[in-house]
């Protein structure tokens, strides 16, 4: 069909100095001119496979063959130099330079724009249909265009293959037609490509091959034209096990209350967690540790607000007007890629974005719009990404746990035993309450973020991916204490990438595409795949949330 | 065990290397000048005077280690002074001297709200911000003064400014009762370092007799050193302001009010600088145009000397005036010794970097290990 292997990879495997297995022997094959697809979930092996070919990490085992030798790319640049091009998701481009001097940037030589260099770069531009001006500054450019340059600056040196990892994830449609033409281009022209996507539907119309990746293994190898989303997306989730077990609906207490406040549920209205005196022994220990104060919508009230209701909630470019209410206890899974406007709801609804528009009420009340607000008003978020938004490394865990609290002094004992409670609570391996945070695991990093809300003035819970790079223990603790929290009728608002996650533990999914909730799922009657299918492809919008 | 492993990791290099540097240096010195049979050079007098000298660069040193710790950085600090004292000086004759030191705070900090508002509104650096108020208001100065020496005249004024800056406070008694009050801290919650520093304490007070008495900017400082480094220990405030600096997004994220406590660092930076402006002004009952020019670094100095992080998130005001001691020390030590002061920048100069490089590897090798 095709002549000999361009690349050829026969039981990689890859595992860290600490014992995580990334790889665990996967065949990998590819030809020139031809466009091969890899996919697989968060955590199956893709990052990693990326970088054993960019020659940035060694393989721990087995053989990577380049045009039929063996070889051992011992830095990034041996595999560039061998004809390797990675274009990484996050674009590494100087934003301060010059398209044409970004191109150059790994030219070697005395003189700053070299006249052979410049030819070249007008060369590799005129191959992709000119799509920028080469004196441009990187950053004035918009993103889409800011892709076409790292590609460019990828086929500088004329790479026999290009990897490009996620290249239209954060890439609006017609960027994308762009990205999809240059790929084609580039096959015609001879060059193997290696595209990696979470779409299914670009990865149908695009690619020639498809490999997917499960728990470090290539799990499916075929030819695209074999394949449709329903035969990928059920490699991709493949039979692991299911982290949590879900309990039918009537098990729980506070699950799906009818959808307009009926007024006879004691746990709606704001008093959801005031807890009485009989009930308070039975209640968890961050209860005993914070008294909290009588809700002033508590009780009286003979039409019961929903505990959360979003008022044409948007934010220009990032997320469209979203109406929706969640009831107390009651947790909304927020299925959608990366870029699909999941985060940037929970940020409008936690005040964090300043250019949202609309109306956020809890238990009836508008809360205002800046972050304080919305912690004065008992809104908890767990951000995306804990290292940058979730905490202080060089704050020890109780302090990290104390960061919301507000009041003039510190209280050292009071904190160290909350600390105490919540690495009992939530099972965090660390030393004490003293350590350094950044010290941490991410799974325990995590539970340090998610424990600075376990207080009895959260009133509302929006989880921004609480699981992300943790392992499976850890991330069924997580899981588990969710379910205890809503249980306890707290309303959540949970965002994940891991599907199989939001059915286990959601009551209903909302999928976002595009800024944009396009439909409401309920998770008894769906399964991974068919979520994975909607969230990456362009289905008709069924059940547009009200 | 813990407490034990706490009070060790205190005394290590890198937590208490400052106080370690002053001993020696005051040894040093003391050491040279008895070789050389000058005066006892660690006499209660000596001691008074180099705490004095470093009084003003201490207190807006403490104010530019909040700042630092906040994740910012504030070039304007001498100029703000100098231009408090200039208002002080201009003002006093016609006003009176506690109505014209108000007006000298309000100017500074009306500095303060400028360059914090810039900072956080506009979102230009504060390095370049405070880099041009440095100039513009050592400008303002000049355009104030018409480029002369300004001085009270009125011998009543004077008297007033005198007495709020040159009064000797007698020190014995209240730093003995300091030494009492930390043992006995110590001794409660059993904290080892808290009892080392009272005996230290003590010491010096029994080394300086009963007649110790030093000027009054030394208390402002001790009084003002105390109150910030008790808001950073104690206070929900002192903490935000270390998480602003550790990690501003996540701050946000939990509710921190950045910008408050952003704007609220130029601002404290500012108040201070205008209060140590107020104390030259009445040192000297004038001000020259060109006053304090400099002054700046070695506030800046004296914060890294005490290892606070030009990053944020990280800083003790107790260590920086530790650091502007040194500094003073370093200075008196060339002026009382006669040890050539041609030599005083280049050694100044060669222990701030050492300083930062002890602070450095010692925080390296520690988050290898």
């Amino acid at each position: 069909m095709v002549g000999a292997p361009l690349l050829q990879l026969a039981g990689v495997e890859k595992i860290w100095p600490n014992g995580t297995v990334a790889l665990r022997g996967v065949d990998l094959t590819l030809h020139a001119g031809r466009v091969h697809g890899l996919l697989g979930a968060n955590g199956a092996g893709k990052s990693t496979l990326i970088k054993v070919l960019a020659g940035a990490i060694p393989a721990s085992g087995g053989t990577v063959a380049w045009r039929g030798e063996l070889v051992r790319w011992a830095s990034p640049r041996a595999a560039r130099a061998a004809g390797v091009a990675t274009i990484y998701q996050h674009i590494p481009l100087v934003p301060t330079l010059s398209v044409v001097e970004n191109m150059l940037l790994e030219r070697a030589g005395g003189w700053r724009a070299d006249r052979a260099g410049c030819a070249r770069a007008a060369q590799v531009a005129s191959l992709l249909d000119n799509p920028f001006d080469l004196d441009a500054l990187v950053g004035d450019l918009p993103i889409g265009t800011r892709q076409m340059v790292a590609i460019a600056q990828g086929l500088m040196a004329d790479p026999a293959l290009l990897i490009m990892d996620e290249p239209t994830a954060s890439l609006a449609g017609h960027e994308r037609e762009r990205v999809y033409a240059v790929v084609r281009l580039l096959a015609a022209q001879g060059h193997a490509v290696l595209f990696v996507s979470h779409f299914l539907d670009e990865i149908l119309s695009l690619t020639d091959e498809v490999t997917v990746l499960r728990d470090g293994r290539a799990v499916l190898h075929a030819q695209t034209a074999d394949l449709d989303e329903a035969a990928i997306a059920a490699a991709i989730v493949g039979r692991s096990v299911t982290a949590l077990e879900r309990r039918p609906r009537a098990a729980r207490a506070f699950s799906n209350p009818p959808p307009e406040g009926e007024g006879d549920q004691p746990q709606a209205g704001g008093g959801v967690l005031s807890t009485s005196d009989e009930a308070r022994g039975a209640l968890p220990l961050h209860h005993r540790l914070w008294r909290r104060s009588p809700s002033p919508s508590g009780g009286g009230l003979i039409e019961n607000p929903p505990a959360l209701e979003l008022r044409d909630l948007g934010s220009p470019g990032k997320l469209a007007p979203t109406s929706l209410t969640v009831a107390a206890g009651e947790i909304v899974g927020i299925a959608g890629m990366l870029g699909s406007g999941r985060s940037e709801l929970l940020h409008a609804i936690f005040g964090a974005d300043p250019a949202a528009r609309g109306a956020v009420l809890l238990h009836g009340k508008p809360i205002g719009r800046t972050p304080e607000e919305a912690v004065a008003a008992g809104v908890a978020l767990v951000p995306e990404d804990r290292a940058t938004q979730g905490f202080v490394a060089g704050m020890s865990v109780a302090e990290n746990i104390a960061l919301p609290r507000t009041g003039l002094f510190q209280s050292p004992v009071q904190e160290h035993e909350a600390a105490l409670a919540a690495i009992e609570r939530l099972a965090i391996k660390v030393q004490g309450p003293d350590a350094p945070v950044g010290e941490l695991s991410g799974g325990n990093a995590q539970k340090v973020v998610i424990a600075k809300w376990l207080t009895p003035d959260t009133r509302l819970l929006l989880l921004d991916e609480p699981t992300a790079g943790i392992d499976i223990g850890a991330r069924t603790d997580i899981l588990r204490l969710i379910r205890g929290l809503a249980d306890e009728g707290l309303p959540v608002l949970l965002v994940s990438s891991e599907f199989e996650e939001l059915i286990g533990v959601c009551d209903r999914i909302l999928v976002m595409r595009d800024g944009l909730v396009i439909a409401e799922v309920d998770p008894e009657t769906t399964d991974e795949a068919a979520l994975i299918q909607r969230a990456s492809g362009n289905f008709p919008s069924t059940g547009m949330a009200a | 065990m813990m407490q034990t492993t706490d009070w060790r990791a205190g005394l290590g290099l890198r937590k208490a290397g400052i106080y370690y540097a002053l001993l020696i240096l005051l040894a040093l010195l003391a050491g040279i000048a008895h070789s050389r049979g000058l005066p006892a050079y660690l006499s209660a007098q000596n001691l008074g005077n180099i705490a004095y000298q470093a009084s003003l660069v201490g207190i807006m040193g403490v104010a530019m280690t909040v700042m630092l710790i906040t994740g910012a950085f504030d070039l304007s600090v001498a100029s703000v002074a100098a231009l408090a004292a200039a208002v002080l000086v201009g003002l006093a004759p016609s006003i009176g001297f506690p109505l014209a030191a108000l007006a000298a705070i309000v100017t500074a900090v009306s500095v303060g709200i400028f360059n914090g508002a810039i900072v956080q509104f506009v979102g230009i650096n504060a390095f370049i911000v405070t880099l041009g108020t440095l100039t513009a208001v050592r400008g303002l100065v000049l355009v104030l003064t018409d480029g002369r020496s300004l001085m009270v005249e009125q011998p009543e004024v004077l008297q007033q400014m005198l007495a709020f800056e040159s009064t000797r406070v007698p020190l014995f008694w209240p730093l003995l009762a300091l030494a009492v009050a930390l043992s006995a801290w110590a001794a409660f919650r059993r904290r080892i370092l808290i009892g080392l520093a009272g005996l230290v304490v003590a010491g010096l007070a029994l080394l300086a007799g009963q007649g110790f008495a030093v000027a009054a900017p030394v208390v402002y400082l001790a009084l003002f050193t105390a109150l910030v480094w008790a808001v950073l220990r104690f206070t929900v405030v002192g903490r935000r302001i270390y998480a602003v600096g550790g990690n501003a997004e996540a701050a946000r994220l939990s509710g921190v009010n950045v910008h408050a406590y952003k704007l609220g660092a130029f601002i404290l930076s500012s108040a201070a600088a205008g209060f140590a402006g107020v104390l030259f002004g009445c040192r000297l009952g004038a001000i020259n145009p060109t006053a304090l020019q400099g002054a700046e670094l070695t506030v800046i100095a004296s914060a890294i000397l005490g290892g606070t992080s030009l990053f944020g998130g990280a800083g003790s005001v107790l260590k920086t005036v530790a650091g502007a001691l040194l500094l003073f020390t370093l200075t008196n030590g060339f002026n009382v010794l006669d040890l050539g002061a041609s030599y005083q920048g280049l050694i100044e100069g060669i222990v701030v970097i050492a300083a930062a490089a002890i602070y450095t590897v010692g925080g390296n090798r520690r988050r290898a290990a």
